[in-house]
């Protein structure tokens, strides 16, 4: 999740926050496991939410630091989110044989409210009637070894 | 699919905000009622763990095992038709999304707010089955942050 301070005349947005499940020794990336119940799909109607509940990750302060280090400490956080999927703008069948992964895709639009906790801060998002998103989709896919399945 | 729950958040109001711990009021907002740090619900659901996709996006010198697809209007979007998943030896359904939107953080120690952007915000999902690092398939939910 990266938070901003908004950037002063025609000064960037400075990222201030990056809460993330860091990167594992295999080289998972920023990947945790939710329970099945918070996950819910219907492909065909282009819909899917996502529940994160209470859930601890790290604040890597912002991207660089998240994947390099050598910035600001990292610090545990505490947030809850909740994802919505819904819309049809596109229905697509991607294979891409060099990253090893087929499906069905559709994109579509997003919308998230969440809220978190850190040692210093309350962070609770605006509504999620007022989040957008820049690009969405859903997929049914495979890959790496469930590639070749019919 | 069950919408029902997906209202609005309210922020806590300074009275309670000072009697009561910001940590908890964060999870009551969103319906979780009870306190992080309590538990951390990630480790408590310890399984196989799964692989990392092989490769990785170009912009970051395929260093890191994660693309981003996207529009090229995004300037951090990997071509469209790039792996949405993190986790290989995978079939099921994935979701991705960046979203932007504005939060409200309130200082805990002085009770000061600000509003403040979130910005293209990468959220996925991955629900189905894998192959972990013991070789075995399993049924699992996956979410990137």
């Amino acid at each position: 999740m990266d938070v901003y301070e908004p950037g002063q005349g025609d000064q960037p947005p400075t990222q201030i926050t990056d809460f993330n499940p860091g990167i594992t020794p295999s080289g998972l990336f920023w990947t945790t496991a939710l329970p099945p119940e918070d996950v819910d799909v219907d492909f065909e109607e282009g819909e899917a939410s996502m529940r994160v509940r209470n859930i601890v990750l790290t604040d890597f302060h912002d991207f660089n630091n998240a994947l390099f280090g050598g910035g600001p400490a990292p610090k545990p956080v505490t947030i809850s989110v909740r994802v919505r999927w819904s819309g049809i703008d596109k229905r697509l069948r991607i294979t891409n044989a060099d990253q090893g992964f087929t499906g069905k895709f559709i994109v579509n639009q997003a919308q998230m409210e969440w809220a978190a906790t850190t040692e210093d801060f309350i962070y609770v998002s605006q509504p999620a009637s007022t989040s957008k998103s820049d690009f969405a989709e859903l997929g049914h896919m495979r890959n790496g070894s469930f590639f070749a399945d019919e | 699919m069950n919408h029902s729950s997906f209202g609005s958040l309210h922020l806590p109001s300074r009275r309670n905000f000072l009697r009561t711990t910001a940590a908890t009021l964060a999870a009551g907002a969103m319906g979780t009622g009870f306190a992080p740090y309590a538990v951390a619900e990630n480790e408590k659901r310890k399984q196989a763990d799964p692989k990392p996709i092989p490769g990785g996006t170009p912009g970051l010198n395929g260093a890191f095992h994660v693309y981003a697809p996207g529009p090229p209007n995004l300037s951090f979007t990997d071509p469209p038709d790039s792996e949405p998943a993190t986790i290989t030896d995978f079939k099921g359904f994935a979701g991705l999304t960046y979203i932007s939107g504005n939060v409200v953080r309130t200082d805990r120690k002085t009770g000061v707010t600000k509003l403040l952007p979130f910005l293209d915000a990468d959220m996925r999902f991955m629900q189905g089955v894998y192959r972990g690092v013991n070789g075995r398939v399993h049924q699992g939910t996956f979410a990137l942050i």
